[in-house]
C-alpha cells in the first residue's frame, strides 16, 4: 500500500498530497531524498531507500522538467509494489494538464488520483496473477521475477541497496542491483542505510539461477563468509592471518626493526634549522581566467544575449524552429559525446554514465527554445550539475574547526588513509607546514609501523619543520600508538595531531580491519582519504570499499566514514582532472586539499570553476 | 604673399567643392547616427540610476524562506514546503498591501535555496539586490550556529554587498514556538561567532581567496554596527503569518 504521493515544485512548494492515505510519514523522507539524492546528481537512479526509527520506506520519483514539478511516491520497503512507476507516470500526465503556475490548490485532483490508483492496482493484480499461473513457483523469493519490482513481498531479510549506486534502469535484473553491495553502496548522508545493507546471501543459497551468477561476480568482500562469498570473489582474498609479506624467495629476515636506537648525538649531524619555504600555496590567490568575472555588472541582463548568438551557427532548421519537447533520443547523441569527453578527461566510466543519466532526467520533457542547440543546453545542464557536485556540502574551513577544538582543549586529530604509494606522508608534511604558518602547533604521529623507513621519514620531516613527533618504532599496533599520541598531544598542548597510517589495498581484509579499529578507537575529527589524481576507474573502487569497510568493520552504531579527500600528484596530470570528480561523486566527501608538487608549499585548495571548465573543454 | 593667398583660396575652393560633392543623404545619416548614440547613452545612464526592486531571501536550509516567500506573496503557506531545489522568484505586490489604494511598486522577491550545494545561485542575484533578508531558524539556532555565522559572514564580505551597501535584515523565524530564542540572544551569539571568524580568516593570510573584504574594526569586538551597510534584526513567524517586520523592511527599501 502506498504511504504517500506528493507533488511539489522544484522551488519547494507542495502542490498536492493524497489525502486518502493520510498516514503521517515518520522522519522526513522527502527532505532527505532531495538532499541526498536529487541534489547529489543521482536522480538517474531508480529508487531511494530511507530509514527512520520505526519505518523503512522506499521512494520513487519522476520529474516534469518543463513545468518544474517533482512527483514522489513513498511506500514501505517490505511491500514491493509493482505499480508505482506506472502510477507516477499516469499521475504526471494527468496533473500536467490541470497545472497552472498561479494556482496553489488542486483538490479536484483527488478524484482523478483515486481512479488512477485503482486502475494501477488492478493492473498490477492481473500481472501478478498471470505470472503465478505461468511459473511453477516453489519459493517465490528465489525465482527471478525479472521486473523492476524485485522480489515478492514478505522477504523481510532483504534490503535492497537500490540507490544511486546502481542506477541502471535499463537493466532488467533488479536482483543484480540489489546485491551490488560490494561496489556501490549508498554512501551518502544517510549512514543508517549503509548499516542496513546487510548481505542477502542467506536467502540466495539454494535455487540455482543464472541471473545470480552474474550478480555474484560483482560482489566484493562481505562481512559474513557465506557460500556465496567464497565462490564468487573476483579479487582473490589475501590470507586471513597477517604474515610478513614475502615478495620473493629470499629468506625471512628476523630483524625488521632497523630504527637506530635514539641517540641524542644522531641529531647533531643533521641540520636543525627550521625550514621556511615561503607561503604555502593554500593561501595564495588563485589566478582564474576572467570569463566568469564579467557577471558582476549591475545590469546583469546583458549576458543573456550571448548564449542566443551561439545557436546561430548550427543546423538552421531545428535551431530556428525549436522543437516541442526534448525526448531522450534527442539528448542521446549530445550526452554520449559529453560522456566520451568526460572519459577522456579521466573520469571513471560508471560515474560519467550516472552523471549523464542524471542530466538526462533533468532535461527530458523540457521545451527547446528557439535559437538554441541541444548540445549547448546539455552542456549548460552538465556544467551546473558538475558545479553542484564539486561544491562542498559542508564547510571545509579546517582552521575554524581547529580553533573550535582548541577552545574545548582537545587536540584536533586528522587521520590520513589511502592505498599504497599515493603520497600520504609527503602530504602530511605539507599540511603540517601549512598549519604551522597559521600559528597552530602540530604534532605528528607515526602510525605507519609496517613500511620500512616510514618512521624515519616522518622524523626527518618533523625535524625540518621543528615539530614534535610521537613514534613507537615498528611492529606495533597502530591503533594503540595513535591513542598514546593523542594523549601525549593533550598533555603537551598541541592543537593538531596528524596521524600517518600505512598504505593498504582496499581488498585486504585484515589491514582494513586494523584501520577500522584505529578509527573506532580514537574517533578522529577528520578522516582524510588520500587519493592520487592519476588513478582512473580504480578511484571508485577504492573509495567505495574504504567507506564500506569502515562502516562494516566498525563496532559502533554510528561508524565514521571518509570525511574529506586529499587529491595528490595534481601537477602530473595536465588537464585530465576527472579523478577529482569520480572521488567526490562516489563518496560525497569534499576535496579539502590538493597536492600539486613535492615541496612543502605545494598544497592548494580545489578551484571548482576551473576544474569544471577543464572537464568540459 | 600673394602667391600664398592665391594658393589658400584655391585650397578653400577645392574644399568647398568636395563638401558639395558628398550627397546630402550621407550627411544626414551621419548626423542621425550621432544623435541616436548620444540619446542611447543617456537612456542607459538613466536606467542605471533607477533603483532595483529586488529583495533576496536567503539563509540556511530549513530556516523557513520558502514559507516566508509564500506568506509575503499570498498570505498563506498553502500546503507546506520541502527543501527547495531551485530559486523562487516573482514580482508582485505584497499580499498585505494588495488592498491598499494608490500606486504601489511591485516587489521582485527572490527566494534562494539554502542548501550548501546550491550556494553559487546566490551570486547570480546579489548584484541586483536592493535588500537582503537573512532568515535564521530561531528554534534550532545553537546546533546550526556555526553554519549560520559562516554564511552570514560570507554574505557580509561579498564585494557586491559591501560596495553597494546593501541593507541586511536578520530575520529570526519560527518565533511562534515556545523554545525559540529571542532576537537579542541571537544577535549576541552571531556577533561572537563572527568575531571568531574574523580572527581566523582575515588575520593571517594576505590574500584570502574566499572573502573579498574584511569585517569590522581590528582591535574591537565585532558588532553589527561596524558594518558599512545597515544590518538590522527582526522577528517573524512564517507559519502563523506574523511577518509585519519583514514587510516593513521591504517597504523601506523598495521605494515607490
Amino acid at each position: 500500500m502506498l504511504e504517500q504521493l506528493l507533488i511539489f515544485t522544484r522551488g519547494g512548494l507542495i502542490l498536492w498530497t493524497c489525502k486518502e492515505l493520510g498516514n503521517a510519514l515518520k522522519g522526513s523522507p522527502i527532505d532527505t531524498l532531495i538532499r541526498s539524492c536529487l541534489l547529489e546528481e543521482r536522480s538517474g537512479a531508480a529508487s531511494y531507500n530511507y530509514d527512520a526509527p520505526g519505518a523503512a520506506y522506499t521512494l520513487k520519483w519522476t520529474f516534469h522538467n518543463e513545468l518544474g514539478l517533482v512527483f514522489v511516491a513513498v511506500y514501505q520497503r517490505i511491500l514491493h509494489l509493482l505499480y508505482v512507476d506506472e502510477l507516477l507516470a499516469m499521475a504526471k500526465r494527468e496533473f500536467s494538464e490541470i497545472y497552472d503556475p498561479k494556482r496553489m490548490n488542486y483538490n479536484d485532483f483527488d478524484e482523478t488520483f483515486r481512479q488512477l490508483r485503482k486502475e494501477a492496482e488492478a493492473r498490477a493484480e492481473e500481472l501478478k496473477k498471470s505470472k503465478h499461473v505461468g511459473k511453477p513457483v516453489i519459493d517465490g523469493k528465489k525465482q527471478g521475477q525479472v521486473k523492476k519490482g524485485g522480489f515478492e513481498g514478505g522477504n523481510k531479510k532483504k534490503s535492497e541497496a537500490n540507490d544511486g549506486g546502481d542506477g541502471d534502469t535499463g537493466k532488467s535484473y533488479k536482483l543484480e542491483t540489489g546485491h551490488s553491495n560490494g561496489n556501490h553502496v549508498n554512501i551518502e548522508g544517510s549512514r543508517a542505510v549503509v548499516a542496513n545493507s546487510k548481505e542477502n546471501a542467506s536467502s540466495n543459497v539454494g535455487a540455482f539461477d543464472v541471473s545470480k551468477l552474474q550478480k555474484l561476480r560483482s560482489k566484493g568482500g562481505k562481512k559474513t563468509d557465506t557460500v556465496v562469498n567464497k565462490g564468487s570473489n573476483v579479487h582473490p582474498k589475501k590470507k586471513i592471518t597477517k604474515k610478513n609479506r614475502v615478495w620473493d624467495d629470499s629468506p625471512q629476515e628476523s630483524k625488521l626493526d632497523f630504527t637506530d636506537p635514539l641517540e641524542e648525538n644522531g641529531n647533531e649531524n643533521i641540520e636543525v634549522v627550521g625550514t621556511d619555504h615561503g607561503e604555502s600555496m593554500m593561501d595564495k590567490e588563485e589566478i582564474i581566467s576572467s570569463d566568469s568575472e564579467d557577471e558582476s555588472e549591475e545590469v546583469g541582463k546583458e549576458s543573456k544575449p550571448d548564449t542566443k548568438k551561439k545557436g546561430w551557427f548550427s543546423s538552421m532548421f531545428q535551431s530556428i524552429a525549436g522543437k516541442a519537447n526534448l525526448e531522450k533520443s534527442d539528448l542521446e547523441p549530445a550526452l554520449k559525446a559529453l560522456k566520451d569527453r568526460l572519459m577522456t578527461k579521466n573520469v571513471a566510466e560508471e560515474i560519467a554514465e550516472k552523471l549523464c543519466e542524471s542530466v538526462a532526467a533533468s532535461l527530458e520533457g523540457k521545451k527547446q527554445a528557439s535559437f538554441t542547440r541541444i548540445s549547448s543546453k546539455v552542456q549548460a545542464a552538465m556544467e551546473e550539475a558538475l558545479v553542484r557536485i564539486l561544491t562542498p556540502r559542508r564547510s571545509i574551513d579546517i582552521l575554524r574547526d581547529v580553533h573550535a577544538a582548541k577552545e574545548q582543549r582537545k587536540p584536533y586529530v586528522v587521520v590520513f588513509v589511502g592505498v599504497n604509494g599515493v603520497g600520504k606522508s609527503t602530504n602530511l608534511a605539507k599540511v603540517a607546514y601549512w598549519l604551522l604558518q597559521h600559528e597552530i602547533s602540530v604534532m605528528m604521529a607515526a602510525c605507519d609501523t609496517f613500511r620500512s623507513g616510514a618512521v624515519e621519514q616522518l622524523r626527518t620531516h618533523a625535524r625540518r619543520l621543528q615539530i614534535p613527533i610521537f613514534e613507537k618504532g615498528y611492529e606495533k599496533d597502530p591503533a594503540i600508538v595513535a591513542k598514546e599520541a593523542i594523549q601525549e598531544a593533550a598533555r603537551n598542548g598541541s592543537d593538531v595531531v596528524l596521524v600517518d597510517t600505512a598504505g593498504r589495498m582496499q581488498d585486504n581484509e585484515p589491514l582494513m580491519r586494523a584501520l577500522s579499529k584505529l578509527v573506532y578507537l580514537n574517533n578522529p575529527d577528520l578522516v582524510l582519504f588520500v587519493g592520487e589524481a592519476l588513478v582512473g576507474n580504480d578511484a571508485v573502487d577504492q573509495l567505495s570499499k574504504f567507506n564500506q569497510k569502515l562502516a562494516d568493520l566498525s563496532t559502533s552504531p554510528n561508524p565514521r566514514l571518509i570525511d574529506g579527500i586529499l587529491l595528490t600528484k595534481f601537477d602530473t596530470i595536465d588537464d585530465k582532472v576527472g579523478a577529482a570528480l569520480s572521488m567526490v561523486y562516489i563518496s560525497g566527501a569534499p576535496v579539502m586539499f590538493v597536492g600539486c608538487g613535492q615541496s612543502y608549499t605545494d598544497l592548494k585548495k580545489l578551484n571548482v570553476k576551473s576544474i569544471v571548465k577543464t572537464l568540459l573543454k | 604673399m600673394e602667391q600664398w593667398k592665391n594658393e589658400a583660396k584655391q585650397w578653400l575652393q577645392q574644399g568647398i567643392e568636395y563638401a558639395h560633392q558628398i550627397p546630402p543623404t550621407q550627411l544626414y545619416a551621419a548626423a542621425t547616427v550621432l544623435l541616436l548614440t548620444t540619446l542611447f547613452l543617456l537612456i542607459v545612464r538613466l536606467f542605471k540610476r533607477t533603483k532595483s526592486n529586488t529583495i533576496v531571501l536567503t539563509g540556511l536550509t530549513g530556516s523557513g524562506k520558502t514559507v516566508l516567500f509564500y506568506q509575503l506573496q499570498d498570505g498563506s503557506s498553502h500546503q507546506g514546503t520541502v527543501t527547495s531545489m531551485e530559486p523562487n522568484e516573482e514580482t508582485f505586490i505584497l499580499h498585505s498591501e494588495s488592498s491598499k489604494k494608490g500606486k504601489i511598486k511591485p516587489v521582485h522577491l527572490v527566494d534562494v535555496p539554502g542548501h550548501s550545494r546550491l550556494r553559487p545561485k546566490l551570486d547570480e542575484f546579489l548584484p541586483q539586490a536592493a535588500g537582503i533578508v537573512f532568515v535564521v531558524d530561531a528554534l534550532e539556532f545553537l546546533p546550526n550556529l556555526r553554519g549560520v555565522s559562516e554564511y552570514l559572514y560570507d554574505i557580509l564580505t561579498k564585494a557586491s554587498v559591501v560596495k553597494r551597501k546593501v541593507p541586511v535584515l536578520i530575520c529570526c523565524n519560527k518565533t511562534d514556538k515556545v523554545t525559540a530564542h529571542t532576537k537579542d540572544f541571537i544577535r549576541k551569539q552571531l556577533e561572537k561567532e563572527i568575531e571568531k571568524l574574523r580572527v581566523s580568516r582575515s588575520g593571517i593570510s594576505e590574500a584570502d581567496v574566499a572573502n573579498e573584504f574584511t569585517l569590522g574594526i581590528p582591535g574591537e569586538l565585532f558588532t553589527f554596527s561596524h558594518c558599512s551597510n545597515k544590518v538590522t534584526i527582526a522577528e517573524s513567524s512564517g507559519l502563523t503569518g506574523e511577518i509585519s517586520q519583514v514587510e516593513q523592511f521591504i517597504r523601506e527599501h523598495v521605494k515607490p
